[in-house]
C-alpha cells in the first residue's frame, strides 16, 4: 500500500480512517461527511494534532469490500469538496457584490416609502431645534 | 449527491474561473451557475477549465464566457440584472391566498393530506364575516397579482362562502386594480348546474383530483356515496369543458385542470394515467409523489413506496410523455416544466415549493375556516396534527405587516436559503431547485432537515438529474425544442371580468 493510499480500519459495518487537516480543512471534511448521512452514521473525532478521524457506520450490513469502497468514495468526495471550497473562496467577494447589486431593492420598503423615509431623514438632519430629540436626552445646550 | 469525478483542487486557477457548481450526468460534467445557465463538458474539458487552460480562441471559451462561467471578461452588470430578474419574486408580497371554506368532505381518500371532518360537522364552516375579513386582509398584500384558491375539506360544501368571496373580491378589485386570479380545488361531486354557471360566469378556474383511469381513481379516492367518484368527476369535467367551448373559449386554455397523486397502485400505470389526461384535453400533468404525512401515515404500508420506486415511475412516465410530444400530442409534466423554466428562461416560475427562499408566509398564506392565518396549507395541516408552530395570526387581530415579519416566516426563510444550507449551497442543481422547510418539518420534526435523507430533496434531485441526462443525449436538439415549449405558459385572457351578479347570464 503506497503512502498516498487511504489507511482504513474495518470492522462490522464500520470503516475508520484519519485525515490530515493540513491537507483537508475541517469544513471540507464536514462537507463530505454531510453527504454520507443517507448511507449511514458519521462520527468525527480529533485523534491527534491536526488529524481528524472519520468513522462511517452503515445502516445495513456491509461486506469488507463495500466498506473499503465507502471509504474510497469519501476520499474522492473530499477532493471535490476541496475544489468547491476553493471555487467559493476565490469568488466570494465578487458574488456578494453581484448579489447585493441584484437584490438592492428586492425586499425593502416600496420606492415611495423609501423616498418618504429619505425626506424624513433630511428634515431631521436639518432640524436646528432638535425637535425629535426626546426630553430625557436633550442635546448639549 | 456524491460526485464520482476525480479532480485535483490544487490546479484550480483563481484568477480566471468564475463561480460555478458541478456534478456528473452520465459521463459528462454539468456546470451550472446562479443565473440558471448550464453547460456540459467532458471530464478533460472540465480539467482544463478549472485549471484556466481553455484558450480564448477556442469555441469552448466563448461558450463558457457567454454563460458567465469565466471571471475574466465577466459582465458584472449584466449578470446582476439577470440575477435580479431570477429573484424578482422577492419583490412582491404573498400572491396566493388559500381559503379553507370548510373542513367537511364527502370523500375519505387513502392518502389524504388535508384535515377533514364528516359532512355533518358544520361547525368547521367559515362564516361570511370571517370570509370578508380574509378578503380584506389579502388585498393588503402589495402584490400586483392576487390569487384566491378555495381549499378544504371539500370547499364547495360551503358554497355560500365561495360565492361571497368571489363577488366581494371582484367588487373590491374594481378599485384595487390587481390581476385577480380565482380558483377552486374541488372533487366536483357536490357540483350542480347553478354552481357551475356561477363559477364560469366569474372566471373561476377549476382544479380537481384525477388519479387516472376509473379503477385506479376509485381505488385511491373512496367516496362516502359508494358510487364511482371517477364517473362523477369526469362527467362534470366534460360539462365544464363543453360549456367553455359553448361560450367561445379556447379549450386549450379553458378546461378543468386536474392533479393526480401517485400511490403504490399507480406505479405500474404511468401510461394509463397520461392517456386519461390527454383524452380529457388536459395538457399539463403533475406526477406528484405521496408524502408520508396526514392520513397517509396510517395507510403508508398499503399506498406508500420508496423514492427510488417513485423516480423509476417518474422516468418511465416522462419518457412516454416525451414520446407523445414527438408524435405531435402536446402534454407536459408540470414539475419538469418548473425546472425547465428555470433552466431555459430568464425567469423563475415562482413555484412556492421550489424556491429559494421558500414562499411559505411570503408568497402564500392559508386561512383556516376560523380565520387563523398559516404560512401555507402544510402549516395548517401541521396545526391539525397538533402543532400550531406555523400559525402566524388571525384575521381579527393581526396586521399584514405583523404576518410578513413574523418570526416563523423569518425562520422558514433562513431554513430555505439554499446558499446557506449544507449540501444545497454547492449542489449542481441549486440554481434550479428549492427547499420547502415544511416538508422537512413534517418528515423530520426539523425545518432544516438533512438533505441526503430528505424525500423532497431526493425527488427534486432525481427529476433534475434525469432532465439533464435526457438533454445531454439530445444530439439533434429535438428534445430541447419540446422542453422549451413546456416553459411557455399561456395566460387565460379575460378570466377576471367584473360582472355584477345581476348582469350575469347563465
Amino acid at each position: 500500500m503506497s503512502e498516498n493510499e487511504l489507511q482504513t480500519e474495518v470492522d462490522e459495518r464500520r470503516v475508520r480512517f484519519s485525515i490530515d487537516e493540513s491537507v483537508y480543512d475541517l469544513d471540507v471534511v464536514m462537507g463530505a461527511a454531510y453527504l454520507f448521512l443517507d448511507r449511514g452514521y458519521v462520527f468525527l473525532d480529533r485523534v491527534g494534532d491536526r488529524r481528524i478521524q472519520v468513522a462511517l457506520r452503515t445502516r445495513k450490513p456491509a461486506s469488507e469490500a463495500e466498506l473499503h469502497a465507502l471509504a474510497g468514495e469519501f476520499a474522492n468526495e473530499l477532493l471535490n469538496q476541496a475544489l468547491r471550497k476553493r471555487v467559493g473562496e476565490a469568488n466570494g467577494r465578487l458574488r456578494e457584490f453581484i448579489m447585493a447589486k441584484a437584490l438592492f431593492a428586492a425586499d425593502g420598503p416600496s420606492t415611495i416609502d423609501r423616498l418618504l423615509a429619505e425626506l424624513d431623514a433630511e428634515e431631521m438632519a436639518a432640524d436646528d431645534l432638535d425637535i425629535p430629540v426626546p426630553w430625557e436626552k436633550p442635546s448639549g445646550g | 449527491m456524491l460526485t464520482p469525478l476525480k479532480v485535483d483542487p490544487t490546479t484550480f486557477d483563481e484568477g480566471s474561473v468564475g463561480y460555478f457548481r458541478y456534478g456528473m450526468v452520465g459521463d459528462k460534467v454539468l456546470l451550472t451557475n446562479d443565473v440558471g445557465e448550464h453547460l456540459f463538458l467532458t471530464p478533460e474539458e472540465f480539467r482544463r477549465f478549472i485549471a484556466g487552460q481553455v484558450q480564448a480562441d477556442e469555441p469552448l471559451y466563448a461558450n463558457l464566457r457567454k454563460r458567465y462561467f469565466l471571471k475574466r471578461d465577466l459582465d458584472v452588470e449584466q449578470f446582476a440584472t439577470k440575477l435580479r430578474r431570477k429573484k424578482a419574486f422577492l419583490q412582491n408580497g404573498p400572491h396566493l391566498h388559500a381559503i379553507v371554506t370548510t373542513l367537511r368532505c364527502n370523500h375519505a381518500c387513502r392518502y389524504c393530506h388535508a384535515s377533514r371532518t364528516d359532512m355533518t360537522a358544520t361547525d368547521t364552516d367559515m362564516s361570511l364575516e370571517t370570509a370578508r375579513k380574509v378578503v380584506d386582509f389579502a388585498f393588503r398584500s402589495p402584490t400586483p397579482v392576487l390569487g384566491f384558491e378555495f381549499q378544504g375539506g371539500e370547499p364547495t360544501a360551503n358554497f355560500p362562502v365561495i360565492r361571497f368571496v368571489v363577488d366581494y373580491a371582484l367588487e373590491k378589485n374594481r378599485y384595487e386594480n390587481k390581476e385577480l386570479l380565482l380558483s377552486t380545488v374541488t372533487n366536483l361531486t357536490l357540483m350542480d348546474e347553478e354552481k357551475m354557471h356561477f363559477l364560469l360566469d366569474r372566471g373561476v378556474s377549476i382544479c380537481t383530483s384525477l388519479d387516472g383511469p376509473a379503477d385506479l381513481h376509485d381505488k385511491n379516492r373512496g367516496w362516502m356515496e359508494k358510487q364511482s367518484s371517477h364517473a362523477t368527476v369526469t362527467g362534470w369535467m366534460d360539462k365544464f369543458n363543453a360549456e367553455w367551448v359553448r361560450r367561445g373559449f379556447d379549450p386549450d386554455l379553458f378546461h378543468v385542470d386536474a392533479l393526480m397523486t401517485t400511490t403504490r397502485a399507480s406505479l405500474s400505470r404511468g401510461r394509463d394515467i397520461v392517456d386519461e389526461y390527454v383524452n380529457r384535453g388536459i395538457r399539463s400533468l403533475h406526477l406528484r409523489p405521496l408524502n408520508p404525512f396526514g392520513f397517509a401515515v396510517n395507510t403508508w404500508q398499503q399506498v406508500g413506496y420508496t423514492m427510488d420506486e417513485f423516480l423509476a415511475f417518474y422516468r418511465s412516465t416522462l419518457d412516454y410523455i416525451i414520446e407523445l410530444n414527438r408524435k405531435g400530442v402536446f402534454v407536459q409534466e408540470r414539475l419538469a416544466s418548473v425546472f425547465l423554466t428555470k433552466m431555459f428562461t430568464p425567469d423563475d416560475p415562482n413555484y412556492s415549493d421550489c424556491r429559494s427562499p421558500c414562499g411559505s408566509g411570503s408568497a402564500q398564506l392559508a386561512y383556516n375556516f376560523d380565520g387563523s392565518i398559516y404560512t401555507d396549507d402544510e402549516g395548517r395541516m401541521a396545526a391539525h396534527m397538533g402543532n400550531d408552530f406555523f400559525k402566524l395570526g388571525h384575521v381579527d387581530t393581526s396586521s399584514f405587516d405583523e404576518i410578513l415579519r413574523h418570526p416563523t416566516v423569518k425562520a422558514l426563510k433562513v431554513a430555505s436559503i439554499q446558499d446557506a444550507l449544507p449540501a444545497c449551497h454547492s449542489c449542481v442543481h441549486k440554481p434550479t431547485c428549492g427547499v420547502q422547510p415544511l416538508h422537512n418539518y413534517m418528515f423530520d420534526g426539523d425545518i432544516f432537515g438533512q438533505r441526503p435523507r430528505s424525500r423532497k430533496c431526493q425527488e427534486f434531485y432525481g427529476v433534475q438529474q434525469y432532465l439533464y441526462q435526457l438533454l445531454s443525449n439530445d444530439t439533434d436538439g429535438s428534445l430541447e425544442r419540446i422542453f422549451r415549449r413546456w416553459t411557455i405558459q399561456r395566460s387565460r385572457p379575460g378570466t377576471t371580468p367584473y360582472a355584477p351578479a345581476s348582469e350575469v347570464t347563465a
